[in-house]
């Protein structure tokens, strides 16, 4: 490093001198001054010193690591928009058009049974999705792994479902019930459906926040239920178009989100017909999707069928459901109810057990996993049933004390 | 001073050697494949491994994605490792800088020798994976494949694509390139940049799969490294790719700027 630095050094000390060897012999004229100032400045001004350089390099770094957190910074504005027109504009939004890049985060660690695998995984892990709305008919949604991908390919009548890494494409009817899926998990969907029974009374604004490079109004529901497990959730919902771009919903925990979903990316165009179509490609594996086996063990129930309410909880009318199955609550606040199929049953009574904060009583076994409840009930010679929802664990209990025996085969 | 350096790159037995080394596990790999017919089970193993036995048109994209992880960055950060302190240690960085020529320009001539050393290796491991795959495997040349969306794609785009993803391959070797060529400039020792080099990478690549380290996953220079799969969905998911290339593109400045800074006025002692 001395090396050329010394040099420079020298040089203005050689300037210097010079300077007063001017000075001295009180001959300042202009051919004197020209060699002193050309020598000084064609080796200091260009002449990074190191340290001048390492300035540079830390200058640049600095620049560069701060660049993300300034742009972060922008600050979203907020409009003057109630909450419950808010609430309607996004229940109008779901013929509005998108295609974006979603990514959600759920701390919930199911206690896993290998036939619901999928949906465990679905509110345990980080989900990034690519999706393309046309319509709520007509849409596309790609989970994306960093080897493969698995895509949910909607249409009028029915969803084709292709994964990659086995080539595999299912075709699935269209159920009065069904299993979580990917789609549900969209802050467009989720916002749409957990905003789609809230009274304006457990509705408020909350500012505003970018999300996706969009201002994104804030809307909050606070269930009043009693039973509900959700302490709130918050809606980030686009201005302009309706569309929620961030949903949060937390559990007793007000600080972290049980689940946390939000667009990375959106376009506001409608993408193509042929992006959101699907034909099984050449030499792919196609197969039938026959269907959740829940719904067929419900169908086997008999008996006097399932109360009208159930832990203060109405039932819900819902088409198409067997008798044997219930669903009960509004909005955030759910609950169903489901026979179990012997073999599940037992796979999630160990599972349930061995769960931190397990309550196993005469009622049967249950626990909370954020603020999603679960519970076997099995009285000995009567159905096992699953309760399952966003409720406490005394609204669980109280809901089993209140079931009645139910007949069946097992 | 550029052609100099790549002369001198090309005709040293070790460059091939290396380059012949990273060729023979994609080829072994594919043996193995053949002769026992077990493709890797979905979702195990490196990406497009399980597609090939049914297409050997994608074995150049499986065999890059062989090398990716480890073999490809280690060949690269020995050969920028060695650049500067190779030199250095074999007592020729003097005579070299003794030429009447700048020790930016030195640098750069450097980093253009280790970029056409990524370039020429990633061509060759496709090339070679290329001429395995095809004769190996069925290939499906007429059909063209199947993308990772379930699309079909024209042997054209295949093709398009692969060249694309054997750029962006080569492009996210760039980051490790000038972290072995930043630590080269620091130490005589070229053994001790390359495992400078190596362990960012590890370091990296550990912290990647770390969950609490999620806050600063966007900035490890392996975040994108796999994105190149992503040239094969349909439509093409360009985000993390341009994410990738930019990212890249920062650790190169940076690391360029940071060794000229280090180097321009360094004491060269050996």
């Amino acid at each position: 490093m001395p090396g050329r630095e010394t040099g420079a050094d020298e040089v203005v000390v050689d300037g210097r001198r010079r300077d007063r060897h001017t000075a001295e012999g009180g001959r300042s004229d202009a051919g004197g001054c020209v060699p002193s100032t050309r020598t000084v400045s064609a080796v200091v001004s260009p002449g990074f010193g190191a340290r001048r350089r390492w300035a540079v390099v830390a200058g640049l770094v600095a620049l560069l690591a701060g660049l993300p957190s300034l742009i972060g910074a922008i600050p979203a504005s907020d409009r003057d928009v109630p909450a419950a027109d808010l609430r309607s504009a996004v229940l109008a939004s779901d013929m509005v058009a998108f295609s974006g890049y979603a990514e959600s985060a759920g701390g919930l660690a199911l206690p896993v049974t290998d036939q619901l695998a999928s949906v465990a995984d679905l509110f345990s892990d980080r989900t990034l999705m690519r999706v393309w709305w046309r319509g709520p008919a007509d849409n596309r949604v790609d989970v994306v792994t960093p080897t493969g991908e698995i895509s949910t390919h909607r249409d009028a009548t029915g969803t084709w479902t292709w994964e990659y890494e086995s080539a595999t494409a299912t075709r699935g009817a269209l159920g009065p019930l069904e299993l979580p899926a990917p789609l549900d998990l969209l802050p467009s969907a989720l916002g749409r459906r957990l905003l789609s029974e809230a009274a304006d009374g457990e509705l408020s604004r909350i500012g505003a926040r970018r999300v996706a490079g969009r201002d994104g109004l804030g809307l909050r529901l606070s269930p009043v239920d009693q039973a509900s497990s959700v302490s709130r959730v918050d809606v980030w919902v686009d201005g302009d178009s309706g569309v929620p771009l961030q949903v949060q919903v937390y559990g007793e925990d007000a600080r972290r989100p049980a689940l946390d979903t939000r667009f990375l990316d959106l376009e506001l165009a409608a993408p193509g017909p042929e992006v959101t179509a699907f034909s099984p490609p050449a030499g792919a594996v196609v197969r039938e999707d026959r269907g959740v086996d829940l719904v067929e063990a419900a169908q086997q129930v008999t008996g006097p069928g399932l109360p009208l309410t159930l832990a203060g909880l109405d039932r819900r009318p819902m088409e198409g459901l067997p008798r044997g199955l219930g669903v009960y609550g509004r909005g955030v606040t759910l609950l169903a109810v489901v026979p179990a199929p012997g073999r599940l049953t037992e796979e999630l009574r160990r599972a349930l057990g061995a769960s931190p904060g397990a309550v196993v009583d005469e009622l049967g076994v249950r626990a909370s996993i954020g603020p999603l409840g679960l519970m076997v009930v099995d009285r000995p010679g009567g159905r096992a049933y699953v309760l399952t929802g966003s409720v406490t664990l005394d609204a669980l209990a109280a809901a089993a004390a209140e079931m009645p025996e139910l007949g069946g085969r097992p | 001073m550029i052609l100099v350096e790549l002369r001198k790159m090309f005709r040293r037995p070790r460059t091939w050697a290396t380059i012949t080394v990273l060729n023979s596990l994609p080829v072994l790999v594919a043996v193995l494949l053949v002769l026992t017919d077990l493709a890797p089970r979905p979702g195990e193993g490196p990406p497009f491994l399980s597609a090939v036995l049914s297409n050997g048109a994608l074995y150049p994209l499986a065999a890059l994605a062989i090398v990716l992880p480890l073999f490809l960055p280690i060949a690269v950060a020995v050969v920028a490792g060695d650049s500067v302190a190779g030199e250095a240690q074999a007592g020729t960085l003097r005579y070299l800088l003794a030429r009447p020529v700048g020790r930016t320009r030195l640098l750069v001539a450097k980093l253009v020798a280790v970029l056409a050393f990524v370039l020429v290796t990633v061509v060759v491991v496709a090339a070679v994976g290329y001429v395995v795959g095809t004769t190996m495997f069925d290939a499906q040349p007429v059909a063209g494949g199947t993308s990772v969306s379930g699309t079909s794609l024209t042997p054209d785009e295949i093709s398009g694509r692969t060249l694309l993803a054997i750029g962006y391959v080569a492009v996210s070797m760039l980051g490790v390139a000038a972290f072995a060529l930043f630590f080269s400039t620091l130490t005589d020792s070229p053994l001790g940049a390359t495992m400078g080099a190596l362990a960012v990478l590890v370091a990296s690549s550990l912290l990647f799969t770390l969950d609490a380290a999620s806050p600063i996953a966007p900035y490890l220079p392996t975040r994108y490294w796999l994105a190149f799969v992503d040239l094969f969905r349909d439509p093409i998911l360009w985000r993390d790719i341009t994410r990738g290339l930019a990212l890249q593109g920062v650790y190169v400045g940076v690391l360029l700027v940071a060794a000229w800074a280090n180097f321009t006025t360094k004491d060269v002692t050996s």
